[in-house]
């Protein structure tokens, strides 16, 4: 039977974890599920988030934790979005200036070479900062619903770093971080690749410590898409998952990934260097830091990675709550991971 | 009105101040890009957005904040997409939409996107303290519940009781019946 509607547009922001839409895309499984796609590159995830509400997207590459918020109004008008496909897990981290970094090497040279790093150090930094009258180290994530914000709070929280208190957390687009961070406005961030390793290799800034290192499978970006959407157009929606897993899978390949990289690096999708992609998604040659040395650095299809967990949504959940962005009930929030129509996609 | 354009273009600001020709006082600010220091220093009644602009995140997380001052922002989508303008205002998308083309609607645009802001932060504020009401009475009536059980009263009594509290220690009724809840579930917690 043939899908309800071929012609789709979907969403992306410019970011390594879009990389099974560009493959998908460019390897022509889209054409093979009877989809003609057009893919609308987004300056922001609010422009996602409000282009998706009002159906100038069938679908997006989003922020899990977005989905959800959009679905119980938080931000914006609520609008029910399902999440029935993730794209990746791991593939952020958190990234310090130079400055930063040298001074937590000063502070306790051992632990900044001991993996994973903790944020006990840069609590001591804090500290003698403020006794010196000096303002607090800002970091910037790139949404506050987003897995950057709450793993950044938790990595700083489970380090005796107050993230409200001690330190300012600001929103920055992820193409502005490493100019942010070479000019000094901010101190450090967490971001997805590739722009820690173009921070890197920019020589401004260092990785810290890396997604996986903090939660070895951490959820990262989902495909959104309404839920109204999704109900009326269901084998669209399962044609549009499996031309996706398979780009997924194909994108895990290690022996893939050089062309993923060269791929990625093209203007239509990230226009990064195809050196920072390669960082992040090959792993350090002999010159690079050993942050980005862990085959796990980001993952598209192993290990049940695009199978929406509802363990992922409930911790954000706990997230939004615990940092005080969700006060009242959470209503239709575990209707928004959709495992059952990511498995659809393969039965009949 | 003091308006803020966020915006590379130098056409589209120019676009705004003709919109908003006769309106008295005016002033018409354009930055290429955020910068909160200049937002914060200019203090603008509204600020225009391009919808093109990586900066809508950032603007965004400021308005949510409660700390900064939030602002009505009003977004410019490119002429390209006249319906999506339709199609978010009608919506309700939070950011309202200028139609590139048309200078004559910017100042209907600006003051209706003001009005329903204000409007929202009205609506926002009643739902926060009616939240909070509603939380509040229902703390008051677990206390009372456990006031019944555990010192044998009847609904009026442990009422009576619970004001009694309120009013000996000068504190709200609410405060006084968390507090209770709390230690009765601290008690339960260290007997079991």
């Amino acid at each position: 039977m043939s899908v309800e509607k071929p012609d789709l547009t979907l969403g992306f922001v410019a970011l390594a974890c879009c990389a099974p839409l560009a493959v998908a895309k460019a390897r022509g499984f889209f054409e093979e599920e009877g989809l003609n796609v057009s893919l609308s590159r987004e300056p922001s995830w609010a422009n996602v988030r409000d282009r998706l509400a009002v159906g100038a997207l069938d679908g997006a590459h989003m922020l899990g934790p977005q989905a959800i918020a959009m679905t119980l109004g938080l931000g914006a008008e609520p609008t029910a979005v399902i999440a029935p496909m993730s794209l990746n897990l791991n593939g952020s981290a958190i990234t310090v200036s130079k400055a930063v970094a040298e001074a937590l090497r000063g502070i306790d040279p051992t632990a900044f070479d001991t993996r994973p790093r903790t944020a006990e150090p840069l609590k001591r930094l804090i500290e003698r900062r403020a006794s010196a009258g000096e303002p607090p180290l800002t970091f910037a994530v790139v949404f506050p619903y987003s897995v950057h914000n709450y793993e950044l709070r938790h990595w700083l929280a489970a380090g005796g770093v107050d993230p409200d208190g001690d330190v300012r957390i600001v929103v920055v687009p992820p193409q502005r971080m490493v100019e942010q961070l070479t000019a000094g406005e901010i101190d450090g961030f967490c971001v997805t690749a590739p722009w820690n390793g173009m921070a890197w290799q920019a020589g401004v800034g260092e990785v810290l410590v890396h997604a996986s290192e903090i939660w070895a499978r951490s959820p990262d970006k989902v495909l959104g898409v309404r839920e109204d959407w999704a109900e009326r157009h269901p084998r669209t929606l399962s044609a549009l998952i499996r031309a996706m897993i398979r780009a997924a899978e194909w994108a895990d390949q290690a022996e893939n990934r050089g062309e993923l990289a060269a791929l990625l690096a093209q203007p239509e999708w990230i226009g990064a260097p195809e050196a920072a992609l390669r960082l992040s998604l090959l792993g350090p040659g002999s010159d690079a830091p050993d942050a980005f040395d862990d085959p796990d650095y980001i993952i598209f299809h192993r290990d049940g990675a695009n199978r929406p967990s509802p363990e992922h949504a409930r911790w954000f959940l706990d997230q939004m709550a615990r940092w005080g962005q969700l006060t009242g009930e959470a209503e239709g929030a575990d209707r928004v991971y959709r495992p059952d129509l990511y498995e659809r996609a393969f039965k009949a | 009105m003091r308006v803020l354009v966020i915006d590379p273009d130098l056409a589209r600001a120019a676009l705004v101040a003709e919109g908003l020709v006769g309106v008295e006082p005016l002033e018409v600010r354009r930055c290429p890009r955020f910068d909160e220091a200049e937002v914060a220093a200019f203090a603008p009644d509204v600020v225009v957005i391009a919808c093109e602009s990586p900066d809508r995140d950032t603007l965004e997380s400021l308005r949510e904040a409660s700390a900064a001052n939030p602002r009505p922002v009003v977004m410019f989508v490119d002429r390209s997409e006249p319906a999506l303008a339709d199609a978010a205002v009608h919506a309700g998308v939070a950011a309202y939409v200028v139609d590139g083309l048309a200078a004559g609607r910017v100042r209907s645009v600006l003051e209706v996107a003001m009005t329903r802001f204000r409007l929202m932060q009205a609506l926002r504020n009643d739902l926060t303290k009616a939240q909070a009401d509603l939380a509040a009475r229902k703390t008051i009536e677990k206390a009372k519940g456990l006031l019944m059980k555990e010192r044998g009263l009847d609904e009026e009594a442990a009422y009576r009781l619970l004001r009694k509290l309120a009013m000996d220690t000068g504190r709200p009724l609410g405060a006084v019946a968390a507090d209770l809840v709390a230690y009765a579930e601290i008690l339960k917690g260290a007997l079991r």
